[in-house]
Formats: C-alpha cells, sequence, structure tokens
C-alpha cells in the first residue's frame, strides 16, 4: 500500500517537473514568430511537358533531357523500341532565387529555343500570408528545319515563334497542388492564311502524391482558337513524376511529340489514344547541380 | 556576472541557438545548420526546453532543403521540433565551466526519443553558453526514406549544437 502511495507520489511530482518545462515551452512558442512555410508546390520545373512555377535558387544548373518516343501506324516496322523519337537537351541556370534562363535543342522537330522565367510571387502560409505562387514565362524558339516548298516563307522572322505564359499554383495540401497556365503563342512558319498567328490557351496542371517521393501529375491545354487549315488536337498527358536527390526523373504517356511550348500547344496532329502514332512515351531526365554551398557565406 | 543576474532573472534564454547535423556515409556526406533555434532554462528547477523551426535548416545543396522540408520531414505538418528535459546536479551559481548530462525528451515529427546529452556549460560575462554533441537514430522518427536513397542517408545522425543564454525578462 505505502508503495503504491509512494509510486503516486512520485508520478504526481513527476508530473509536475514535466508540466514546468511545457510552460518553458509555451514561453519559447511565445517568443518565436511563427512564419508558416510552404514546401515546394511541385519540385520539379516541369509538371509534365510544361512549365510548372518551380524555379530553381541561385547558382544552381539543370541538366534537362526530354525524350518521347512512338511508333507508326505500319505493321510492319522493324524499328528497334520505337519507330521514331524526339529528344530535347537544354541547360537551365539560375541567376537568382527568382529568375532562371534556360537554352534548349530538339532533334526531331529541329527548334532550337530559349526562355525566361520568372518567379513574381510565392506562396505563404498564415493569416498574412499569400494564397498562389505565381511565375512568368517567355520563350523564344526557332525553327531550323529545310522546308523544301518554295511557297512558304521561311526567314528568320518567319522561323520564330513567342510562348507567354503567365503560371498559377497552389499548394492545396502535402498531397495535392494545381496550376492554371494562361499563354499565349505567336508563330507564323507554313500557315495558311486563313490560320491565325497568334493562339490563345489556358493549361491546367495537378500534382497529386502517391508517396514521398513520387507522385501522378496530369496536364491539359485547353486552346480558344486553333489552327484552321488543318486539324490539331490539345495536348494531354497522365505521367509519374520521381524525385532521387539530385536527380529527378518523369514518365508520361502523352498525345503530343513535341516538347517546345509553341509546338506542343498548337501542333499536336493526334488525339490522345492508344493508337499508334497517338500514343507518345515520354521520359525526362533533370539532373541538378549545386555550384554554390549555401552552408558558405 | 551571470549569478548576479542570476539571482533577479529565475530564467535565461537563448533566442539564436545553433543546431546543426551530420550524416555520413560512404555514398554522400549531408550537413545542414539551423540559426533559429530558441533554448529557456529554469535556473531553480535545472529544466530547459529547447524549440527549433526545422523549415530554417540550411544545406549545402538548396535542393536538399526542399527535399527535407518536403519529402522528409514534411515541415508544413510538423513545423517544429522541440525537446524538454533537466540538466542533471546543475548548479547555476557556480562561475566556471561544468559538464553536465541532460535528460530529456526530443519531440519530432510526432515521434519521441528519450536522450541523455552530456552538455558544456560554460559562463562568458553576461551569457551561459551550453554546448555539446550527441547523435540520434533515424529510424526513431518515422522518416520515409525511398530504399534507393537507403544508402545515402546514415541511421545515425550526429547533433550539434551551441545556444548563448542571457537573463530572460517577463514581459
Amino acid at each position: 500500500m505505502l508503495k503504491i502511495k509512494l509510486g503516486i507520489l512520485v508520478l504526481v511530482f513527476g508530473a509536475i517537473g514535466h508540466a514546468n518545462a511545457q510552460d518553458l515551452l509555451s514561453i519559447l512558442d511565445n517568443e518565436t514568430a511563427d512564419t508558416p512555410y510552404v514546401p515546394a508546390t511541385f519540385k520539379m520545373t516541369r509538371i509534365a511537358f510544361g512549365h510548372s512555377t518551380e524555379v530553381r535558387p541561385k547558382n544552381v544548373l539543370e541538366i534537362f533531357v526530354a525524350n518521347r518516343f512512338w511508333n507508326l501506324p505500319t505493321e510492319s516496322s522493324q524499328s528497334f523500341v520505337a519507330d521514331r523519337m524526339n529528344s530535347r537537351i537544354a541547360l537551365e541556370y539560375s541567376f537568382s532565387d527568382r529568375l532562371t534562363f534556360g537554352l534548349g535543342a530538339s532533334t526531331f522537330d529541329h527548334l532550337f529555343d530559349g526562355f525566361l522565367k520568372y518567379r513574381l510571387a510565392l506562396q505563404k502560409g498564415g493569416d498574412k500570408g499569400w494564397p498562389v505562387t505565381i511565375t512568368l514565362f517567355q520563350n523564344a524558339s526557332y525553327d531550323s528545319s529545310a522546308i523544301p516548298d518554295q511557297t512558304i516563307s521561311d526567314g528568320f522572322s518567319d522561323r520564330v515563334a513567342f510562348t507567354t505564359q503567365v503560371l498559377i499554383s497552389r499548394r492545396f495540401s502535402k498531397n495535392f497542388s494545381f496550376q492554371l497556365s494562361p499563354t499565349l503563342v505567336n508563330r507564323s512558319l507554313g500557315l495558311a492564311n486563313e490560320d491565325p498567328t497568334s493562339i490563345f490557351a489556358l493549361g491546367a496542371g495537378l500534382r497529386y502524391k502517391l508517396g514521398s517521393h513520387v507522385s501522378f501529375v496530369t496536364e491539359y491545354y485547353a486552346r480558344f482558337n486553333e489552327l484552321e487549315s488543318r486539324e490539331t488536337f490539345s495536348p494531354v498527358a497522365f505521367g509519374v513524376n520521381w524525385e532521387l536527390g539530385d536527380l529527378m526523373l518523369q514518365f508520361m504517356l502523352t498525345n503530343s511529340w513535341f516538347m517546345v511550348e509553341d509546338s506542343f500547344i498548337t501542333k499536336p496532329r493526334f488525339n490522345f489514344n492508344f493508337r499508334n502514332p497517338n500514343l507518345n512515351f515520354g521520359f525526362n531526365a533533370t539532373y541538378v547541380i549545386h555550384f554554390k554551398n549555401r552552408l558558405k557565406p | 556576472m551571470l549569478l548576479c543576474q542570476g539571482a533577479q532573472a529565475q530564467k535565461i534564454i537563448g533566442r539564436q541557438g545553433q543546431v546543426s547535423f551530420f550524416s555520413y556515409t560512404s555514398v554522400e556526406n549531408i550537413k545542414a545548420r539551423n540559426n533559429q533555434v530558441s533554448s529557456i532554462i529554469d535556473l531553480e528547477s535545472s529544466d530547459i526546453a529547447v524549440s527549433m523551426l526545422m523549415n530554417a535548416f540550411v544545406f549545402e545543396k538548396a535542393l536538399m532543403r526542399e527535399h527535407f522540408n518536403e519529402s522528409y520531414i514534411e515541415t508544413d505538418i510538423h513545423p517544429k521540433a522541440s525537446f524538454i528535459g533537466k540538466i542533471m546536479d546543475f548548479d547555476p551559481n557556480l562561475d566556471a565551466f561544468q559538464v553536465k548530462i541532460i535528460k530529456g525528451t526530443f519531440t519530432m515529427r510526432g515521434m519521441s526519443e528519450d536522450l541523455e546529452i552530456k552538455t558544456k556549460i560554460e559562463p562568458q560575462g553576461n551569457l551561459l553558453v551550453l554546448s555539446g554533441t550527441f547523435e540520434t537514430k533515424v529510424e526513431a522518427y518515422d522518416i520515409n526514406i525511398p530504399p534507393l536513397l537507403a544508402g545515402n542517408i546514415a541511421k545515425t545522425i550526429t547533433v550539434d549544437f551551441i545556444i548563448e543564454h542571457e537573463p530572460y525578462v517577463e514581459n
């Protein structure tokens, strides 16, 4: 009986000691400013094929390799793995924590492209927070393909195309992020008279995390006007993004073998289904190189 | 110095303490530093409480910080880590270097581990400086490490800390 009483006594006093330390902790909670922090919305600079609002911090170089593989409709194909592929290799460097500059080249559609990406606002939590991340995106591409058709004017200004985007994203929860991308594309190469040179589109993309390092992504661009002289389809992709430290991989199924904004928004010739050549398998690899040790001043 | 003030102020506080952690493996060495660690000590009871903002850890690589916050610690859900404990056989009036054991509970990501930390306690003018090194096991905190990256992250993490305390004035 005495032992039990003693035990209770020890418990009570133990609890008092503990309570005191808890009080100390609540003093600290009042002392430290609570700045609600919103972790990465997409982590990768692409959702699937299109840019996300993410920009890398200063002095970071991304080596970005994107590939699309597809088969021709002919049954008698003897190609190894896939009939056709398109590769885009790009270097993307961050000059500040907000500004990234990138240069890339694509093999199949002979495009050279450059872009500037600037993060205007970052989502912040709390009462004095800000609900969305906003990133401005501007690219220019040059189509270097040989054009045998003499009736098509192919001067430098004809071959250059521009894309302007306002990327707006929100991280709704740990698992769910969503982005809207109002887009204006301006291009003129090979267009018929009735075709618009300016095409307006609204992109939508989302990420749903399947695990701590794996997420499901999907992306779609709805066009408000499109080419009149030939049928084109909105680009769509379903994919899986996988983070492996400095290496980040993206796998996707898409209807577009184009990888530069002005092309994949305006040009896809096939709708999304599982026939050839409509179905493209896409694979993006991003390797991140840090030129600055953030622990050194 | 501290003693005279200690008689009036029964609590001392450190607002810009520094905590670093190290993970050494044959594949990769990871270091991170946090300068936003706060600590408070009740000199009468020798109770100590430490709190730190997890998103304030800075890594050599900027991307590592993003992975740390989003994929490993989930700092939006678990913004702070805390320690509550007691400095054993602490003599607050001793105006000299002393080494004591701090016994307590460290809580991170809602998981707790009991720790015994050997701590150097050194008066420096008006300040009382606590510093030391201890080790903690990653598995105690239910952190999701993908099997492919298991070799990059040490099973045991070494933690360094140094916190300068000044007399705490209650508002």
